[in-house]
C-alpha cells in the first residue's frame, strides 16, 4: 500500500514534470470544485431565509449565488475532464507507455517472454499506460470529494451539533458500499478465466488466420456458440455479486435515511420552538439530497484510484525484474576471435520443467570454423543457440569467448558481434528494405549494404517481383504485399547477412521453409559466406538443422540427444563410427535412394 | 436525419436484454424519473407546514420526504445490477454475432482485408478496452434518457405550477448544453477516426516487443531502443492533432457555464424577488428552487456512451454488408454415400486484388478417388492458393473446379466442405480441452468420443493423453484452469488426431499443406507411415517441399507459373528429366556425393 501510494505520487510528479501547466490547473480544478456544492447549499438557505423575512434582496441576492454557485461547478467539471484527457494522452500513452516499452528492452533475456506467468503480467501492463495516468489524478478527485464530503457534514453540524450524530451515519453507507465493491471485485477476478476464454475464441472467430480451418472444419458456428456460453458463465457471476453489492448498499442508506429523518425531526422541533429558522432546514434537506452523491463520488473515486493498484504491482514487479534480471558483464568481445568459444559442463533448464534441455554439454568450437548443430526435435539445438546469443544464462557450467566468460562480456556489445536467423524468425511489417536493413542499424539506410544482403540470401528475384522493389510495403494489415513462409524465412536470412564483422553467426535451421534449389544455393552461399567472415574476424558459424544434407560440408558436426552431446566430429568421422549420426543420416539419404 | 436512425438502431437492440429484465428496468426508470419531482413536492410541502407555525403537522410531510428519498436510494442501488445484466447482454449478443458473422461468411479474403480487420476491431466491443464503445452501454443510455425526459416532464410540472415561461427558458438553456457536450464527444471521434492506421503501427511494434519470435532478434540486432523510438514517432502522429483540438474544447467550455448561468440565475432571481414580495406562497418557491438544477440534472447524461455505441453499431452494420452472411451455408449436407468423388480444376485462374500477375494462370488439375497427389512447386508457386480455392476459400477469378462433375460453387460450401480435412500450417490451438481440440476437426457431424480416442491413438496422440491431468478433458492452455501447454511436437498429434477424426467422420479429402516443415526426420517419417495406415480410401492431396516425403505419392504435380508443367509417378518425372528431376537431384546428390557437387543456376530453369 505504502509503495503504492508512493508509485501515485512519483506518477503525480511526472505530470507535473512534463506538463506544468496542465497538471497545476487540474490539481486547482479539482480543489476549486470543492466548495461549489455547499455554497449553493449555503446560499439556498440565505435565500429561503430572505424570503421568510420578507427581504426581496438578500432573497434575489443569494438566489443569485446558488445559480452561480451550480454553474461554475459545472463548469469546473467539465474542464477537468477534459484536461485530465490531455494528460493521459500526453503523460500517460506517450511517456508512460514508453517507459513500460523500456523496462521491457531493458532485460536481455527472453524468459519473461516465454514464460507464461510473467507474460501474463506484461500483458496486464500492455495498452495500461492510459489508466495508469488516470489512477493518481483519481487519487486527487478522492481527496477533494472527501473534503466535499467533509464541508457539507460540517455544514449540518453547523446548523445543530445533533446532526454531526449523522457523521456516524453517514459512515454506514460508506463502509457497505465498499463491502459491495469487494465482492465485485471478487467476482472479477474468479470469473477471469471465463472471460479469456470468450475473448480467445471472439479474437479465433473473426481472424483470417484461423478462419480458414473454422470455415473447412464448419467450427464456426460452434465457436461462435462457445464464446457465448464463456460470456454468459462470466456475465452471471458478476452479475450475482453486483446483487449482493445492491443489498449492502440498500442497508447502507436504510440506516442513513433512518438517521437522517431522526435530525431533521430534531431539527423541526426547534424550528418549531423558534431556535432555528426554515432556511437551516432548507439547508439540511439540499445536503441530504447532495450527500449521496457525494458518498458515492468518492467511492467512485477511491475504486478507481484503487484499481490502478492490479497494474501497479506489475509495474513495481516489472521494474524489479528489470533491474536485477538486467544487463550484466563489463568486458569488451575481441576485435578478432583468436582461439574460439568454448562450453564447459554446460547445462539449463527450462524454468516450471523438470528435465535439463542441455545436460552437461562441454565442447571446443575452434575460431574460423563451421559447426554444425544436428538432432532430432526437442534434442536441445536451439537452447545451444539462445545460450551462445546470451538470451538464455546457462544454470550450470560456463561458456567462454577466448577465454573471457561470456557473462562478463557487456550483452549489449557480444550482441553487436553475434548475427543470427532463428527458425521462428521475425515477420516485420515494414518496407522491405528496412526489413533487411535492421539486422545493422547503422547502415539501415545503405542501399548497397542492403542489396549485397538480399543477395546473399538469395532473394534477389523476390525484390524484383515486388510492386516497389526494396520500397514495398509488407503484410496485409497495412495494405501491403503477404509474403509466403519461405519468402519471410528469406528476409530474416537476408537481415542476418547485414552484419559484416561478427565473431559469431547462427543459423539455426535457417531453410526449412524453402524448397529444394532455394535451399541448396543458399547453403552453398552462406558457406562461402562463413570463410570469408572466418578470415575477417575468425568468426565461429553455427548452422543448426535437422536436415542432415545440409550439414555434411561443416567443420565439426555436433550431434545432440536429449539435451546431451552424444558425438562429435566430421561428417566421414561420423560415419566412419556408425553411431547414432550414421543411424539417422541413413535413413533421409534412404528415403532419396531406394527405388 | 441519421441521428434519429442512430437513436433507433440502438432503441431496437433493447429486447436483446430480455422481456423481463427490460420491463423491470423500465418500470424501475419511470419511478426513479418521479423522484425529482416528488422531492421538490415533498420538500415544499414540508416547508409550508413548518412556516404555518405549527411545526406538529410537519410529521406526515417529513415521513413522505423521507420515503422518497429512501426510494431513491433504494431504486438507484437496484437498477445497477439490472443495468449491468442488460447491458451484458445485449453485448454479449452482438460479441456473438459479430463471430458468427465473421467465422461464417463463405469465403476469407474479405477477412483477410485490412479495412474488414479495421471495422472489426472498432465493432468488436470488448468491455475490457476501455477505448471500445459498447452497443450495450448505449442502449443504456437511451432508457436513461427516456427516464430523464420523464423526470424533465414532472420537474417543468413543478415549475409551470410557478410560472410557465421558466420551463422553456431553462429547458432550452439545458438542450444547449447537451448539444455542446455532444459536439466535443463528435469532434474527438472525428479526429480519433483518421489514425487508426498510425496507432495499428505502433501496435505492431509493441507487440513485436513481447513476441518471442521477434522479440529475439529486437535483442540480437540490438532494435529495442529504435523500435521505442518508432511506437513512439506512430503514436506522436496519431495523437498531436488532438492537443490542440483538446484545448480548443478547454477556451470554449465557457459556453457550457454561460448556457447553464443565465436561464437558472434568471428563474431563480425572479423567484426569490417574487417569493420575497409575498408574489408566491413559500412551498411553491422551495419546489421551483429545487426543480431548477432538476432540469439540467435530467440533460446530465454523458453521450459519449451514445457516440461510441453508434460507431460501433454502424461498423457491425457495414461489416454485415461487406461479409455476405453465410448463415444458410453452415450447415453442409453429410457426405454422399460413395466414395471420395473426382475433382478436377477446369482453366482455374486466380489473383489477388491489388496484385498485377495472377497467381495461378489457367490451371488444369484432376485429383483420382483415392490417390495420394503430392504437389510441388517453388515458394510462391501458389501451393497454399490451390488449396484455398479447392477449399472454397477463395472463388477462382476464371474457369471452375468440380467434384464428379458438379462446380463445387453449386454444391455450395457447407456440403463441400463436409467431404474435406485440411491441415494448415498455421493450424488453430483451441484453448478448449483435448477432446474437443480433436473432435473440432469435424464440427458438423455431433461429436462422436469413439472416433476421437480412434483418431488419437491412429495419431499417436493418446499416449499424451494419458499423461494429461484431466484426461481428455484436459484444456490445452496454460490460460485455463488445469490447462497445460503441450509442445510443438505434441500439437502436431493433435493436428494429425483432428484430420483423421475428420476422415473417420465422413472427409473423403485430405489435404496437408506442408504438415511437417518443421519436423525432424523420425516425426515426420511417423505422421507419415501412421496418414497412410490410417486414410483408408480417402483421396490425399500433399503440399511439401521436402522430396523424400513426396516420392511416396502415387502421383506427382509440379506447379510452375501458375500452371501444372510436370505430371506423373515420381518415376516417370524423374525419367522425363525435367525441373522435378532437378530439384530432386539437388537434394538427392547431397546424400550421394557429399557438399562438393554445386548446380549451376542455368540448369534450374
Amino acid at each position: 500500500m505504502i509503495r503504492y501510494v508512493r508509485l501515485l505520487a512519483e506518477l503525480l510528479a511526472l505530470n507535473w514534470r512534463l506538463r506544468p501547466l496542465a497538471a497545476a490547473g487540474l490539481v486547482a480544478l479539482c480543489l476549486a470544485g470543492v466548495p461549489t456544492t455547499p455554497a449553493m447549499a449555503l446560499a439556498l438557505r440565505e435565500a429561503l431565509d430572505g424570503i421568510v423575512q420578507r427581504d426581496p434582496r438578500a432573497a434575489a441576492t443569494s438566489a443569485a449565488v446558488a445559480a452561480i454557485a451550480y454553474a461554475v461547478g459545472l463548469y469546473l467539471r467539465s474542464l477537468a475532464y477534459t484536461l485530465e484527457t490531455m494528460l493521459g494522452d500526453r503523460v500517460g500513452t506517450l511517456h508512460i507507455r514508453r517507459h513500460i516499452e523500456e523496462q521491457l528492452t531493458r532485460l536481455d533475456g527472453l524468459d519473461h517472454l516465454e514464460r507464461t506467468d510473467l507474460l501474463d503480467r506484461i500483458t496486464v501492463l500492455r495498452g495500461a499506460a492510459w489508466r495508469l495516468n488516470h489512477a493518481p489524478w483519481q487519487a486527487v478527485v478522492a481527496v477533494c470529494d472527501a473534503l466535499r464530503l467533509a464541508l457539507l457534514l460540517a455544514l449540518l453540524a453547523a446548523v445543530s451539533p445533533w446532526l454531526l450524530l449523522l457523521l456516524g451515519f453517514a459512515a454506514a453507507p460508506l463502509w457497505f458500499e465498499q463491502r459491495g465493491q469487494m465482492s465485485i471485485a471478487d467476482a472479477e477476478t474468479g470469473t477471469a478465466e471465463a472471460f479469456r476464454l470468450q475473448r480467445h475464441l471472439f479474437n479465433l472467430a473473426t481472424a483470417a488466420a484461423g478462419g480458414k480451418e473454422l470455415r473447412v472444419s464448419g467450427a464456426g458456428p460452434e465457436i461462435a456458440r462457445r464464446q457465448r456460453e464463456a460470456w454468459e458463465a462470466a456475465v452471471s457471476g458478476r452479475f450475482r455479486a453486483r446483487l449482493r453489492a445492491a443489498a449492502w448498499t440498500v442497508a447502507g442508506w436504510t440506516l442513513f435515511t433512518g438517521g437522517f429523518t431522526a435530525g431533521l425531526l430534531l431539527l423541526i422541533d426547534r424550528t418549531a420552538r423558534g431556535e432555528a429558522s426554515a432556511g437551516d432546514l432548507v439547508l439540511a434537506v439540499t445536503v441530504a439530497m447532495t450527500l449521496r452523491n457525494a458518498v458515492q463520488d468518492t467511492l467512485f473515486a477511491v475504486g478507481h484510484a484503487m484499481s490502478g493498484r492490479i497494474l501497479v504491482e506489475p509495474l513495481l514487479w516489472l521494474r524489479g525484474y528489470a533491474a536485477s534480471a538486467g544487463t550484466t558483464g563489463g568486458r569488451t568481445p575481441p576485435a578478432r576471435l583468436r582461439t574460439g568459444i568454448t562450453l564447459d559442463g554446460v547445462g539449463y533448464t527450462y524454468p516450471g520443467t523438470d528435465r535439463p534441455a542441455l545436460d552437461a554439454v562441454s565442447c571446443h568450437l575452434p575460431a574460423g570454423t563451421v559447426v554444425a548443430v544436428v538432432g532430432e526435435y526437442g534434442s536441445g539445438k536451439t537452447t545451444l543457440v539462445k545460450l551462445l546469443t546470451k538470451l538464455y544464462r546457462p544454470d550450470r557450467g560456463r561458456i567462454e569467448v577466448d577465454g573471457v566468460a561470456l557473462d562478463d562480456l557487456v550483452t549489449a556489445e557480444w550482441r553487436a558481434r553475434t548475427s543470427a536467423a532463428f527458425q521462428d524468425f521475425g515477420r516485420f511489417h515494414i518496407r522491405f528494405g528496412e526489413t533487411v536493413g535492421i539486422g545493422d542499424l547503422s547502415h539501415v539506410d545503405d542501399r548497397g549494404r542492403i542489396a549485397d544482403a538480399v543477395h546473399a540470401a538469395d532473394a534477389r528475384v523476390l525484390v524484383d517481383r515486388l510492386p516497389d522493389g526494396l520500397d514495398t510495403q509488407l503484410g496485409r494489415p497495412f495494405d501491403g504485399v503477404e509474403l509466403s513462409e519461405g519468402q519471410w524465412q528469406r528476409t530474416a536470412l537476408a537481415r542476418a547477412s547485414m552484419r559484416t564483422d561478427p565473431l559469431l553467426f547462427v543459423l539455426d535451421e535457417p531453410t526449412a521453409s524453402l524448397d529444394a534449389p532455394s535451399e541448396h544455393h543458399i547453403f552453398q552461399r552462406y558457406l562461402v559466406r562463413a570463410r570469408e567472415l572466418a578470415a575477417r574476424t575468425g568468426a565461429v558459424t553455427v548452422i543448426v538443422s535437422h536436415r542432415f544434407s545440409t550439414v555434411t560440408g561443416a567443420d565439426r558436426i555436433l550431434v545432440l540427444h536429449k539435451g546431451r552431446l552424444v558425438e562429435q566430429g566430421t561428417h566421414d568421422e561420423l560415419l566412419a563410427a556408425g553411431g547414432r549420426y550414421a543411424d539417422l543420416y541413413g535413413m533421409q539419404a534412404t528415403a532419396y535412394t531406394r527405388t | 436525419m441519421s441521428r434519429i436512425r442512430d437513436r433507433v438502431a440502438l432503441l431496437v437492440r433493447l429486447p436483446w436484454a430480455g422481456p423481463g429484465l427490460l420491463s423491470a428496468l423500465i418500470g424501475l426508470t419511470l419511478l426513479l424519473s418521479a423522484v425529482p419531482a416528488a422531492t421538490a413536492a415533498a420538500a415544499g410541502w414540508l416547508i409550508d407546514r413548518l412556516t404555518g407555525g405549527d411545526a406538529r403537522n410537519a410529521v406526515a410531510p417529513l415521513a413522505a420526504y423521507a420515503l422518497v428519498l429512501l426510494a431513491r436510494h433504494a431504486l438507484v442501488a437496484v437498477r445497477e445490477p439490472l443495468s449491468y445484466l442488460a447491458e451484458a447482454r445485449i453485448d454479449g449478443r452482438h460479441r456473438a454475432e459479430l463471430s458468427r458473422l465473421a467465422a461464417s461468411s463463405p469465403t476469407i479474403d474479405a477477412l483477410e482485408r485490412s479495412e474488414i480487420q479495421a471495422l472489426i476491431r472498432t465493432a468488436r466491443a470488448d468491455p475490457e478496452s476501455f477505448m471500445d464503445g459498447t452497443p450495450g452501454a448505449g442502449v443504456l443510455a437511451q432508457l436513461d434518457l427516456i427516464g430523464r425526459s420523464v423526470a424533465l416532464i414532472g420537474a417543468s410540472f413543478v415549475l409551470a405550477a410557478y410560472a410557465w415561461w421558466s420551463v422553456p427558458l431553462l429547458v432550452a438553456g439545458a438542450v444547449a448544453l447537451h448539444q455542446l457536450r455532444w459536439h466535443e464527444g463528435v469532434q474527438r471521434r472525428r479526429v480519433w477516426r483518421h489514425v487508426p492506421n498510425s496507432t495499428m503501427r505502433a501496435d505492431m511494434w509493441s507487440d513485436a516487443l513481447v513476441s518471442p519470435a521477434e522479440g529475439k532478434e529486437i535483442r540480437v540486432f540490438g532494435l529495442g531502443e529504435w523500435a521505442i523510438d518508432r511506437i513512439d514517432r506512430h503514436l506522436r502522429t496519431a495523437y498531436d492533432p488532438l492537443w490542440p483540438m483538446d484545448r480548443r474544447i478547454l477556451a470554449a467550455t465557457w459556453r457550457q457555464l454561460v448556457t447553464v448561468l443565465v436561464p437558472l440565475g434568471i428563474v431563480y432571481v425572479v423567484v426569490a424577488l417574487d417569493a420575497a414580495r409575498g408574489g408566491a406562497p413559500i412551498a411553491v418557491a422551495v419546489a421551483a428552487l429545487v426543480a431548477g438544477t432538476g432540469v439540467f440534472e435530467a440533460f446530465d447524461g454523458a453521450p459519449q456512451a451514445t457516440i461510441n455505441a453508434t460507431t460501433c453499431i454502424q461498423a457491425f452494420t457495414r461489416l454485415r454488408t461487406e461479409l455476405a452472411d453465410g448463415r444458410a451455408v453452415q450447415r453442409g449436407r453429410a457426405a454422399s454415400a460413395g466414395g471420395p468423388p473426382t475433382v478436377r480444376f477446369e482453366g482455374v485462374s486466380f489473383g489477388y486484388p491489388g496484385s498485377a500477375s495472377p497467381v495461378l494462370d489457367g490451371l488444369d488439375l484432376e485429383v483420382r478417388p483415392g490417390e495420394l497427389l503430392a504437389v510441388v512447386g517453388v515458394n510462391g508457386a501458389g501451393k497454399s492458393t490451390l488449396i484455398k480455392l479447392l477449399a472454397g476459400l477463395y472463388e477462382p477469378t476464371a474457369g471452375r473446379i468440380t467434384a464428379d462433375g458438379v462446380d463445387i460453387a453449386e454444391l455450395g460450401p457447407g456440403a463441400w466442405r463436409a467431404r474435406l480435412s485440411v491441415v494448415f500450417q498455421d493450424f488453430v490451438r483451441y484453448h478448449l480441452s483435448a477432446a474437443d481440440n480433436v473432435a473440432l476437426g469435424n464440427a458438423l457431424a455431433a461429436p462422436d468420443m469413439a472416433a476421437v480416442v480412434g483418431a488419437a491413438r491412429d495419431a499417436g496422440f493418446d499416449e499424451v493423453v494419458s499423461r494429461l491431468p484431466a484426461g481428455w478433458d484436459t484444456p490445452l492452455a496454460r490460460a485455463r484452469g488445469g490447462g497445460v501447454d503441450l509442445s510443438g511436437g505434441q500439437w502436431q498429434q493433435v493436428v494429425l488426431a483432428r484430420a483423421l477424426y475428420a476422415m473417420r467422420t465422413g472427409a473423403q479429402i485430405l489435404v496437408l499443406d506442408e504438415p511437417t516443415a518443421h519436423l525432424d526426420v523420425r516425426t515426420e517419417l511417423d505422421v507419415f507411415t501412421r496418414l497412410a495406415a490410417h486414410r483408408g480410401g480417402a483421396s490425399v492431396i500433399l503440399i511439401s517441399h521436402r522430396l523424400s516425403t513426396v516420392r511416396r505419392a502415387d502421383r506427382v504435380v509440379l506447379l510452375s507459373g501458375g500452371r501444372v508443367t510436370e505430371d506423373g509417378t515420381h518415376e516417370e518425372l524423374i525419367a522425363a528429366g525435367g525441373a522435378y528431376a532437378t530439384m530432386f537431384a539437388i537434394q538427392a546428390r547431397r546424400f550421394q556425393h557429399g557438399f562438393d557437387d554445386r548446380l549451376e543456376e542455368g540448369e534450374l530453369t
